[in-house]
């Protein structure tokens, strides 16, 4: 193959055989990412509803300023905020606690891990669906517990406490197996003769734990913190359907704030402004997250 | 045998080749309708009945195809689907209140031409109920911009249970506690207001084991129960009667711009009102603590005989008669909703109009616009309208409503055509779903005990004065 052959022959030379394969994807990638994201990132300078037929009139900062100015917008963040700490939290130390479980050997071990593993494979429709039910007054579990003791309906998700830890139960349910899963696979990589050695020394379980162990999986735990925190700050799904952000608004997360802007307001040039604000946030979190990664592992060297 | 088996068989081929051969050449082309709607038995009904009844005439074929969406999510679909521009939908089964909405949008079309041109249209509008009518089909609101035509009329309507209020013994029991009878026949319910049901719900709400009726409860057992859910609409339309009847207001979208939110909105009458609506729902299943008693949800409690009666729309009345869902089919009886007694010695019963439109949308082709009408004027027909009467549905058509024998065509009937001139609806303007949301809230947090009523509606007077100020539509 050869200039002679055309523009065929151009186009199918070698050394450009490798940046033609990739272009379908980076065409895709453009059409339905890239350019929607420049698009709604301009949109978010603009003074732009969806349901109405005024075209877009540029206002600078204004959906910025204005989103800022909201008081909703703080109130969305601190309830996120609460979530993001409290199911974190408990996915942090109950993954830790199973993986410690699981990485020794005793009967059944496979049979429950693939049981602990379930409900990450689950959708966030089926887990807030199945904590919807789970918690129901009328005939849920949880109601009917309580009602062996009390003889009354117990309703978690009736005050703003009930239902915030109601939603953080539902995501650390789902998410405790992966953190499990990341600390998992740094307590299997630790060498065995580095645990008979202190074996033999007659170190305690504590010491062996936090000089052992735990610099293993250090590095695995931050990365199991990253994920999950990025991940739950986003969350929107099992708030929407469990409490769609109630009772009042007293869980309604910054997702669910931009999903209501967005598609029930139709204040669309407002949402893009708190989506970009809600991507700037998770943006730090994680420049935050790589810079102690990175620090702590200067220091090990 | 062999030869008149063979000219059998020729003949049934032929015979066959005849029937379906025909019936296809018939129809010159198709045209299909496809129509965004909220999945319950009003529509349902509708497919079904189209599907099995629509007298197709002409050279053209039409098509009915109804899209069915889940209430709590129908809005949101809805808009979402018309504002991408998608162009998914012909029509559409709209709330009235989202006319102002997609009108102003550019997605539903204005009527009046056709209406116009067309005599038979003319009469299907001169035979709707007024209020009905401003409420389905002008934008703005009681203007003489028309957009669409009665699918589903609906109102609230109260469902009890007759085995319980007609039951002697607890009827003895409640006149020796209260000094009145507890209603039982529907006359007995008209004189029924809202303080009467703190002390029905009182007597009626009993434990699992207790007496009631002359039999052991198998489940707890609650009083008379209202719509209190977070969702869409599913505590404003039951609150905004309260304050209708305590003689307070919402935001008067055809007075603008000098209608005001605030003072209105948080008038004293509104306060008192809510905290009364307040006050009955804590007699009532604590299942409105989660904020989750939507219509659904309370209809199901009645159903499984949970409830001893329910204040629901009417459309929710066809599975009460179910025999396959409901352990109450033959033990319910219909009333109208309690009122509020006024100075004069008069019952307010003013409510939130329910049911929904249908409407056309602005990229329909002629033929799909002649297919729309056709549809239209077939599902407004006398013959059609009594029938979805006889299903559970409702007609808001004069001739048919104030006709001989119609209260005998459902159960609910009576209560229904006497609730009709009772009804105003909530605003139409295109700020509707922002004010519905922040309102729900509101009540929600004063519904789960996280604020007073009065905050509640301060916070929700400020909030509409803000957004309609930037709207314009408050100077």
């Amino acid at each position: 193959m050869n200039s002679n052959n055309g523009f065929i022959g151009w186009l199918l030379d070698p050394k450009r055989r490798g940046p033609l394969l990739i272009a379908p994807a980076i065409f895709v990638l453009l059409l339905v990412n890239i350019i929607p994201l420049m698009w709604s990132f301009g949109l978010s300078f603009f003074k732009f509803r969806a349901n109405k037929l005024k075209a877009p009139d540029f206002s600078w900062f204004y959906n910025y300023e204005k989103v800022l100015q909201k008081e909703k917008i703080w109130e969305a963040l601190q309830t996120t905020a609460i979530i993001v700490a409290g199911s974190v939290g408990i996915q942090m130390i109950l993954g830790f606690l199973l993986a410690l479980l699981f990485a020794k050997k005793f009967p059944l071990r496979r049979i429950l891990l693939m049981l602990i593993l379930t409900p990450m494979m689950l959708s966030y429709v089926a887990v807030a669906i199945f904590f919807k039910l789970f918690y129901e007054p009328e005939f849920g579990l949880l109601s009917q517990f309580v009602q062996q003791f009390t003889g009354e309906m117990y309703v978690l998700l009736a005050t703003p406490a009930g239902a915030l830890i109601g939603v953080i139960i539902a995501d650390a349910w789902q998410w405790t197996p992966f953190v499990m899963l990341l600390v998992l696979a740094g307590l299997v990589s630790v060498p065995k003769h580095l645990y008979e050695a202190a074996e033999i020394d007659r170190v305690s379980w504590w010491r062996t734990f936090t000089t052992i162990t735990f610099p293993y999986v250090r590095s695995l735990l931050l990365l199991a913190v990253l994920f999950r925190t990025i991940e739950t700050f986003k969350i929107f799904d099992v708030v929407f359907i469990l409490t769609n952000g109630g009772p009042g608004t007293a869980t309604e997360t910054i997702a669910v704030l931009v999903y209501r802007t967005a598609f029930q307001y139709f204040r669309t040039s407002n949402s893009a402004a708190m989506g970009y604000i809600l991507l700037f946030i998770v943006i730090v979190l994680t420049s935050l997250y790589l810079y102690v990664i990175k620090q702590r592992d200067s220091e090990e060297i | 045998m062999i030869e008149s088996f063979k000219k059998f068989l020729l003949v049934a081929l032929a015979t066959l080749m005849l029937v379906f051969g025909s019936s296809k050449v018939a129809f010159s082309k198709t045209v299909e309708i496809v129509m965004a709607a909220p999945d319950w038995p009003p529509t349902r009904f509708m497919q079904e009945y189209f599907n099995s009844s629509f007298p197709q005439s002409g050279d053209t074929e039409i098509k009915l195809t109804l899209d069915f969406i889940p209430w709590s999510n129908f809005y949101t679909n809805v808009a979402a689907s018309l504002t991408s521009g998608e162009q998914r939908y012909s029509m559409v089964v709209s709330d009235s209140q989202w006319l102002g909405a997609f009108i102003e949008g550019g997605y539903f079309a204005k009527l009046n031409k056709y209406i116009d041109a067309d005599p038979e249209l003319q009469a299907i509008f001169d035979d709707m109920h007024q209020g009905y009518k401003e409420g389905y089909t002008t934008y703005p609101y009681k203007s003489e911009n028309y957009y669409g035509f009665p699918q589903f009329p609906d109102n609230y309507i109260n469902f009890y249970r007759t085995d319980i209020f007609c039951n002697p013994d607890e009827n003895i029991a409640f006149r020796e506690k209260y000094g009145y009878k507890l209603p039982c026949t529907y006359a007995d319910w008209e004189t029924i207001v809202w303080d009467n049901v703190f002390d029905i719900n009182a007597f009626l709400t009993r434990k699992k084991g207790e007496m009631l009726a002359g039999k052991p409860l198998e489940d707890d057992m609650f009083g008379i129960t209202y719509q209190a859910g977070k969702d869409y609409d599913f505590s404003s339309m039951q609150i905004n009667g309260f304050f209708w009847q305590q003689g307070g207001d919402i935001w008067d979208e055809s007075n603008q711009p000098n209608a005001q939110a605030e003072g209105v909105v948080n008038s004293p009458q509104n306060v008192k009102a809510f905290q009364q609506y307040l006050d009955i729902l804590g007699t009532m299943h604590p299942s409105h603590k989660t904020g989750g008693m939507g219509i659904f949800e309370m209809q199901a409690l009645y159903l499984e005989g949970k409830i001893a009666a329910m204040i629901n729309w009417v459309g929710l009345g066809a599975p009460v008669v179910d025999p396959n869902v409901s352990k109450v089919v033959d033990i319910t009886g219909y009333a109208r909703q309690p009122g509020t007694m006024q100075d004069d010695g008069t019952i307010s019963r003013w409510a939130n109009l329910g049911g929904q439109p249908f409407v056309l949308t602005t990229w329909m082709t002629d033929d799909e616009i002649d297919a729309a009408f056709k549809i239209i004027k077939w599902w407004l027909s006398y013959d059609t309208q009594i029938a979805a009467v006889k299903a559970g549905g409702q007609s808001c058509m004069k001739s048919i409503i104030y006709s001989d024998g119609y209260n005998a065509l459902a159960p609910w009937n009576a209560a229904y055509v006497a609730s009709m001139d009772w009804q105003k609806d909530v605003w139409h303007v295109p700020e509707f779903f922002e004010l519905l949301t922040q309102q729900q809230e509101e009540f929600d947090k004063a519904i789960t005990g996280q604020i007073g009523s009065k905050e509640a509606l301060d916070a929700i007077a400020a909030f509409q004065q803000e957004i309609l100020e930037e709207a314009g539509r408050i100077e």
